[in-house]
């Protein structure tokens, strides 16, 4: 039998926190509608939930420039008002809608105050994943028994760049909580934190092909428990896009420079390290061959 | 887990044991397909998700592409479950290729379970008309109070106050198996009786509420509808007040007994009554592998084999006293020493050492729990060497032969007895042997072909 002292439920108990992209410019130019997409979320999370009576869920919207939960099924509050019910929405999910709008309008004029830069339209995947990071943190600290946590994320907007050192931090923080990350990119691009975030904690990641039948990706892929993992066939990665973001321009990046105390990364030669102020000095070697500076960032393994 | 000789079985077992056709009536209900999906094991319930949305009949040999090479048993396991329940239909070709499909009316409506969300099985009522809810804390304590009490009368009929609902006739129902009657020294615990007690709340809910199943026809109630019942019960909310005019009679009168069990807590308003469900009520349809109403353990066990129970109950009380010498009694504190006397008391009755120990484990102080291992070792291993010293001696049925008429008869039968492996014991010089019970008749008739 399992040890008595472990604080986790013995079975196939999870705690799902799913991580939602609302990115308006993402969603304006996909072939699915959110609505659509959200009806296949839906019916997943209440397939999550039928599955065990100890299941939970815990939704955190991606906005564009702000994150926040909206749902949590072990708060009690989830029956949304009468009028939700009256227009025929999944009653348990009343509230999740009406916060999901909440949100999204909030989201919108946070976008126009920004509305200088133009960066790429990618969401805050950086501050999701550390909320969600958090919220799994208070759970191991409740002290009581806890499901096993994992993250899945459900996003469709192209990676920011600038994100690239906060969304590695998360990911670390999240190999050593063993909390995996599953992923499931719905958008044009490919996502390099997704492929790099399950990859390193042992997560799924998968794109799925047809968006009509997300459902039942989500059901035979995202689905599975962590226990049931051991014995399932599950998408093995492909090909994992290890490549980094360099900390002075927010670019990607293939080849650059790394500063050799703390490992920061750069596009271009700097005279001093900015993020730990050593002070590179010019070797001697370089006026000879200048590429032998030019370090390529090791392959991770 | 140790042998435990009454496993109070899961509830899906009874589901499953039901006559086909029963069995298909009961999925016409949403909330028992739901619950018997959370039933299922993990397998299971992921091959009813995947085949929730495909109409046509998946071949088996794709399913097994499926699992790992390492996951083939758990496979058959969920196959064979899913099958014995009726919600997968066998089907096979002309080429002799199995095919699975779902249950159409299980499936449709499990679809419409996933699609709407958890719809209550009935709405609670509005709290502004002057119902005076009980806290969670307040109900939970009154569920647990309220199964104390049972239990306490369950073995101690003599003790305890009297519960109102339940019928003596019932109350002996519960009793068969457990309290074994002799007239001269009034009824005593049995064998698993005692086991019984050592189980955790959820396990012993279910041997109850599973001996009230099985004699419901004996009360004029269909089993069938019962489940349906207890099921529904399980999807309420906990602490919510139901109208119990929503109710048909006899599950009024169900829910008077299960009110005695701490199910729910009847109350009653000034036009209508009402049934709160309890906590032990929600947990009806979570399997028995979670032990999801595990309490915080109260007691602390030393190396010097004196133990501590933080406890006010006169139940736990008695649970002690089933293996342990209790010494005094504090108002809060309950002392007491493991001692090899007790134990032999306890083994006596048929409690092995491994359920006193994971007993002791499950319920240790939060603060030992912490501790690896939390029950200290020498105690533990002193009470499976207590049990080991009273299994030293094994006994096998046996027969006796002597006064063989010569040497070589003797010699031949103990080579007769040694191919039969029933050899127990020779004794050359004045030609004796015996030999195992199970082999006597051929030992018989061996000798007899001897002698002719």
């Amino acid at each position: 039998m399992a040890s008595v002292a472990s604080k986790l439920y013995s079975d196939d108990v999870s705690l799902l926190v799913l991580l939602l992209d609302t990115n308006p410019f993402f969603w304006s130019s996909t072939s699915i509608k959110f609505s659509q997409f959200l009806s296949h979320v839906f019916a997943f999370l209440n397939a999550v939930l039928g599955l065990n009576q100890l299941n939970q869920v815990v939704v955190i919207a991606t906005g564009y420039s702000s994150c926040d939960y909206i749902y949590d099924s072990s708060s009690t509050s989830n029956h949304g008002s009468l009028e939700s019910s009256r227009i025929g929405l999944p009653a348990l999910f009343g509230s999740l809608i009406e916060k999901l709008e909440d949100f999204i309008t909030k989201d919108e004029e946070l976008i126009k105050e920004e509305e200088v830069e133009d960066r790429i339209a990618s969401s805050l995947l950086s501050g999701s994943l550390s909320m969600a990071l958090c919220y799994i943190q208070r759970v191991f600290r409740s002290g009581n028994i806890h499901p096993q946590p994992r993250i899945l994320c459900l996003q469709g907007s192209p990676d920011g760049p600038e994100q690239y050192v906060a969304v590695m931090n998360s990911i670390f923080s999240a190999q050593r909580l063993m909390v995996p990350i599953d992923s499931c990119y719905i958008g044009a691009q490919n996502s390099a934190f997704l492929q790099q975030a399950s990859y390193i904690t042992g997560g799924v990641h998968h794109t799925p092909k047809q968006l009509d039948g997300l459902f039942q990706y989500l059901t035979t892929i995202f689905a599975t428990d962590l226990h049931s993992r051991s014995f399932v066939q599950l998408p093995k990665p492909v090909g994992v896009d290890f490549r980094a973001s360099c900390f002075c321009h927010k670019k990607t990046i293939d080849m650059g420079y790394i500063c050799s105390v703390c490992l920061s990364i750069f596009c271009a030669h700097h005279k001093k390290c900015s993020t730990c102020g050593s002070v590179f000095g010019q070797s001697k070697l370089d006026d000879a061959s200048p590429v032998s500076n030019k370090k390529r960032k090791a392959p991770e393994t | 887990m140790p042998q435990v000789k009454i496993i109070a079985k899961n509830f899906m077992d009874m589901v499953a044991s039901l006559p086909a056709i029963k069995l298909d009536k009961l999925y016409n209900n949403v909330f028992i397909c739901e619950a018997i999906l959370r039933s299922l094991p993990p397998l299971a319930k992921k091959y009813v998700l995947q085949m929730l949305y495909t109409d046509v009949p998946v071949p088996g040999t794709m399913m097994e592409e499926w699992v790992l090479a390492d996951g083939v048993s758990k496979h058959r396991v969920a196959i064979d479950r899913l099958i014995q329940l009726r919600i997968f239909s066998e089907m096979v070709d002309r080429k002799n290729q199995t095919s699975y499909s779902l249950n159409p009316t299980f499936q449709n409506n499990l679809r419409k379970h996933i699609i709407s969300g958890g719809v209550l099985p009935r709405e609670p009522m509005n709290s502004d008309n002057a119902i005076k809810l009980p806290s969670l804390l307040e109900l939970e304590t009154y569920a647990l109070r309220q199964w104390e009490c049972f239990l306490l009368q369950l073995i101690n009929p003599s003790q305890g106050e009297k519960l109102a609902g339940i019928s003596p006739s019932m109350m002996r129902i519960f009793q068969r198996g457990l309290l074994s009657q002799r007239d001269k020294d009034g009824p005593r615990l049995t064998e698993s009786g005692f086991q019984f007690l050592l189980m955790d709340t959820n396990a012993q809910l279910w041997y109850i509420i599973r001996e009230y199943i099985s004699n419901a026809e004996e009360r004029d109630v269909d089993p069938a509808d019962l489940i349906s019942f207890l099921l529904e019960l399980s999807f309420h909310v906990t602490g919510e007040a139901y109208n119990l005019n929503t109710l048909t009679e006899v599950q009024k009168n169900t829910l008077k007994d299960l009110a005695d069990l701490g199910l729910v807590k009847l109350q009653q308003g000034r036009k209508d009554s009402w049934f709160i469900p309890t906590k032990l009520a929600t947990n009806l349809s979570v399997s028995l592998t979670d032990s999801s109403v595990r309490k915080e353990g109260y007691v602390v066990m030393e190396t010097n084999f004196r133990m501590y129970a933080y406890s006010t109950s006169k139940l736990q009380c008695e649970i002690l006293r089933l293996f342990a010498r209790i010494e005094y009694q504090l108002p809060n504190l309950i002392a007491a020493a493991i001692t090899k006397e007790s134990l032999y008391n306890a083994f006596d009755n048929g409690i092995t050492s491994d359920q006193i120990i994971t007993f002791l484990q499950q319920n240790s102080h939060p603060r030992c729990a912490d501790r690896i291992p939390s029950i200290p070792e020498n105690v533990t291993d002193q009470i499976r060497l207590w049990e080991a010293d009273l299994k030293r001696i094994e006994m096998t049925q046996a027969h006796f032969y002597d006064e063989f008429p010569s040497k070589d008869v003797f010699e031949a039968a103990c080579d007769f007895a040694r191919e039969w492996r029933g050899l127990l014991w020779e004794d050359s010089k004045r030609m004796r042997l015996v030999v195992k019970s199970e082999i006597h008749n051929q030992m018989r008739e061996f000798l007899h072909s001897q002698s002719k």
